[in-house]
């Protein structure tokens, strides 16, 4: 009973690897580091393919062709026709808009902008939920009731209406200028949640011990409390880029938001507004949705994985 | 005739570190209105051998081979055979189950009888109100409630052991061959639990059905079964009449765990020690209460009370007490992690609400805790070694760490390069909570205030560290404030005792007067309904148990403090 080697041994009994089919096995080994996970492996792939074309996309092609009359308006993509029967040319793979803008260079430039809003939103308001969550968490009475006040009535309030009128009356914006505007709308759930995990942790064993050590409550904070919410702060700051794309796109697709630099949401816009459905130019629209479309399966794809990493009971045999 | 027959079941749960053989080929038989108890450390396979009678295992256990014959059934006997829709209809009405936590398992929103309404129209369909009232009428009278006046409450209105008192009512309604209790008194007190178990036993031996207790308490058990079926990591490893296995036991594992239960008045687990060293001597006392009191909104926690501690000489003091008795918040007033209502809380002759930083630091690093939780206690981020160096280097104390970590964590019986470096989850409970004690030892405090240290802690580990808290006063000279509800404990390791009962101190002196030869109405209670290891100390039947609630009632708020003598060093006084 005293000897120490014997305590250290677990209650339960040993688990066994025997029996096990190689599939089995093979994924067993995967769970001994949970950062390898399949679906954050290819959320984040596919994200970095964005920053990638963004990046390659300056490289290796033209950005210039972003401007009015850079090239033959109303060209279909390589191998496709337009309606009056032109066949796309390899000058302009992707096709090009009515104004005579290359739509490659256009998504090259657009969709690592519509990201940088996102990122950049979420991040502030990120920073602004920690900062609110754990002073209204851990100070408690006063601060507190006005900060959970002020987080729940803004919660109620449609971002969406509050920034048309805005932005509207703003005029033409720039991009960080729109993603500090869409910052003050996502920075209300991450407070919530921040400040109801500081509040349970705030009783904690591992708290009372650091207290009990004479730890000062910005050690207590930062040192003790931060490090177990890394997994929140994450899954929170990823659903907050999504929200804040939407956000952003729908601005964009309005007509609002940065006039003169191209956005993936600004380029559905002057689709719709050129009448490209009916005049039949898919790739106009048809392109940067799906690229939108790949940056939100790549957010969700990264929010389940890291689900998946912070709670092992979602992890599948 | 055995009603259920368990034939060398196998049950395994796949992980993600390979397949866990929870159960490993047990083999036993359950007889018409007999008392089988099951009895092990957490993880030792007790809940999930029962369970797999029910077919009701934990995902993602199966029973990977082996037979379960309920004898009671037609044709096949095997449970393991039944569907979905059969094995509904063998739930509640052959096999019935009491869950450990009643709080939980009740409707919070539909009233008792409703309940239990629920339950026989589920098996024997749709009836006559008229006859369903009979029929929770009849199981609640069983029970000891009144139908009329707790059918119509809602589960929140009901206190713990009523709550568990009409789960036995439900797990009894339909007559089964067989209720599972599973730990159903572990979240009540001594004196409730007595109560329920009586409870328990009278409706088993009413309707003649076979009971399943599950337990990790050998006191309860020698109280209430008839066998004891003894497991160790999933291995059936003794099995046979109570009076056997207790006085018996030819297992050395089922012997450490009668022996880890101690007993008031029985032999020591702690060894006698020469002089203890001295601790400073000063002219104020190391730790006074001048009438402290707590009140919470309306409800007092603490009654004014004032003691005074002396350093010189280091000893434990014991405070015991039912949850609720104002205990814990004697420990968070003391620590100073709770300001109190009324009076002062003073260390070394400063109140140490009134501290500035710096002061305060060093009170800190005087006074030292261990809590009740040993999984709470560490930061899951860090590795156990953060716990013990963040303080070391934060009071500033001379000296090397890792040697200092090393050498305190052999002082309390771990091996440091077992344990260093790891992480909490890695460990177990009972090695935490050494790691704690080994923590306290480091920082060599003056006073150590150890709050319920053990009571989360497996039996058989309970006895090795009171004897690592005991060394801190007997090797190291530091004082002790052991807060507790286990008498028998704290009769063993402390030198003066105070009952704690609703914010009062209604006994208080040496053990050995006030827990061996109580005077205080509540102290005599408290120890009458302490589950012995020992079959010839009977606990009663329920027309006692019914007879000490009721007495309880009439004590009522404001009891009378009963001093049963006093040791030097040490003045305790009710106001």
């Amino acid at each position: 009973m005293s000897d120490p080697t014997n305590a250290a041994a677990p209650e339960t009994a040993a688990p066994d690897m025997a029996g096990l089919t190689k599939r089995q096995l093979k994924r067993m080994k995967r769970f001994d580091n949970p950062w390898n996970n399949p679906k954050l492996i290819w959320g984040v792939s596919l994200l970095l393919g964005i920053v990638a074309l963004g990046i390659f996309g300056r490289l290796f092609w033209d950005t210039d062709l972003v401007f009015t009359g850079a090239v033959m308006p109303s060209q279909a993509p390589v191998g496709f026709e337009n309606l009056r029967g032109q066949v796309g040319l390899a000058s302009s793979p992707l096709g090009t808009d009515v104004a005579g803008k290359d739509l490659l260079a256009l998504l090259i430039v657009g969709a690592p902008n519509s990201l940088y809003v996102g990122v950049l939103a979420s991040l502030i308001g990120m920073s602004l939920g920690i900062f609110l969550g754990f002073t209204a968490g851990y100070t408690g009475g006063r601060v507190d009731d006005v900060i959970r006040v002020s987080s729940d009535v803004m919660i109620t309030i449609p971002p969406l209406l509050i920034l048309v009128v805005v932005q509207a009356s703003f005029g033409d914006i720039t991009l960080t200028m729109m993603a500090v505007l869409i910052a003050a709308f996502v920075w209300q759930s991450p407070t919530r949640l921040i400040r109801a995990q500081v509040l349970s942790m705030r009783e904690s064993g591992y708290v009372q011990m650091a207290r009990l050590s004479g730890a000062s409550d910005r050690h207590i904070m930062f040192r003790e409390m931060l490090p177990n919410l890394v997994p929140y702060l994450f899954g929170s700051f990823i659903a907050n880029v999504t929200t804040a794309i939407v956000t952003a796109v729908g601005l964009e697709v309005l007509g609002l938001g940065p006039q003169r630099v191209p956005t993936l949401g600004r380029v559905i816009y002057d689709a719709i507004d050129s009448a490209a459905l009916t005049r039949d130019m898919w790739w106009w629209w048809g392109f940067p949705t799906v690229l939108l479309m790949v940056m939100f399966i790549g957010l969700l794809l990264i929010n389940l994985g890291l689900d998946e990493v912070s709670n092992p009971r979602l992890r599948r045999l | 005739m055995s009603i259920l027959d368990i034939k060398n079941i196998h049950i395994d749960f796949p992980t993600s570190k390979g397949v866990v053989h929870a159960v490993t080929d047990v083999t036993l038989s359950v007889e018409k209105g007999r008392r089988i108890g099951f009895i092990g450390e957490s993880g030792s396979g007790k809940t999930t051998t029962a369970l797999a009678a029910m077919r009701m295992l934990a995902n993602p256990g199966f029973v990977a081979s082996g037979e379960v014959h309920l004898n009671s059934l037609d044709g096949d006997t095997n449970v393991l055979h039944l569907d979905e829709e059969g094995m509904r209809r063998v739930r509640l009405r052959k096999i019935s189950y009491i869950p450990q936590g009643a709080m939980n398992s009740l409707n919070p929103v539909m009233r008792v009888e409703a309940q239990i309404w629920d339950a026989v129209v589920a098996h024997e369909g749709a009836m006559e109100q008229a006859a369903l009232q009979a029929r929770s009428d009849a199981a609640l009278n069983g029970v000891g409630l009144d139908p009329r006046v707790v059918g119509r409450l809602y589960p929140h209105e009901l206190s713990g052991g009523m709550k568990q008192r009409v789960c036995i009512a439900i797990g009894t309604c339909l007559t089964p061959d067989l209720i599972i209790a599973d730990e159903p008194t572990s979240a009540l007190d001594v004196i409730t639990q007595r109560h329920v178990m009586q409870t328990l036993r009278e409706m088993q031996a009413k309707i003649g059905a076979g009971l399943i207790l599950i337990g990790h308490d050998m006191g309860l058990m020698a109280q209430s079964v008839d066998d004891i079926a003894v497991l160790k990591k999933g291995v059936l490893v003794e099995f046979g009449p109570v009076r056997k296995i207790i006085e018996d036991a030819t297992h050395p594992y089922t012997r450490e765990l009668i022996s880890s239960v101690p007993l008031v008045g029985g032999e020591s687990f702690l060894q006698a020690q020469a002089a203890p060293p001295k601790g400073e001597a000063l002219d104020v006392p190391l730790l006074e209460l001048d009438g402290v009191s707590k009140v919470y909104g309306s409800v007092t926690a603490l009654h004014p009370m004032s003691f005074a501690l002396d350093g010189e000489e280091p000893k434990i003091i014991s405070i015991v007490g039912q949850s609720g008795s104002g205990k814990s918040t004697m420990g968070s007033l003391m620590l100073g992690f709770n300001d109190p209502t009324g009076g002062q809380v003073r260390f070394k002759g400063d109140d140490i609400n009134a501290m500035n930083a710096a002061e305060r630091l060093e009170f800190r690093k005087q006074v030292q805790a261990v809590f009740q939780d040993p999984y709470a206690c560490f930061n899951p981020f860090y590795r156990v070694n953060h716990a013990l160096k963040f303080p070391f280097e934060n009071f500033g104390m001379q000296g090397d760490v890792d040697a200092a970590m090393r050498e305190a964590c052999e002082a309390v019986g771990l091996d440091p390069g077992l344990v260093l470096g790891r992480y909490p989850h890695q460990l177990s409970g009972g090695q935490r909570q050494r790691l704690i004690v080994a923590r306290a030892l480091m920082l060599s405090p003056k006073l150590l205030i150890a709050d319920e240290p053990v009571s989360m802690v497996d039996a058989s580990l309970r006895a090795t560290i009171l004897a690592n808290i005991h060394d801190l006063k007997d090797k190291h000279g530091i004082s002790i404030i052991y807060i507790t509800h286990d008498l028998a404990t704290a009769y063993h390791v402390s030198d003066y005792v105070m009952v704690l009962y609703h914010g009062h101190v209604v006994e208080a002196g040496p053990p050995t007067e006030v827990i061996g030869d109580p005077q205080h109405a509540y102290t005599r209670l408290l120890i009458d309904s302490i589950p012995w290891p020992d079959l010839d100390r009977d606990w009663g039947d329920a027309g006692d148990a019914r007879a000490a609630l009721d007495k309880l009632a009439e004590i009522g708020g404001t009891p009378e403090t009963v001093y049963r003598g006093d040791i030097p060093g040490f003045t305790l006084r009710q106001g």
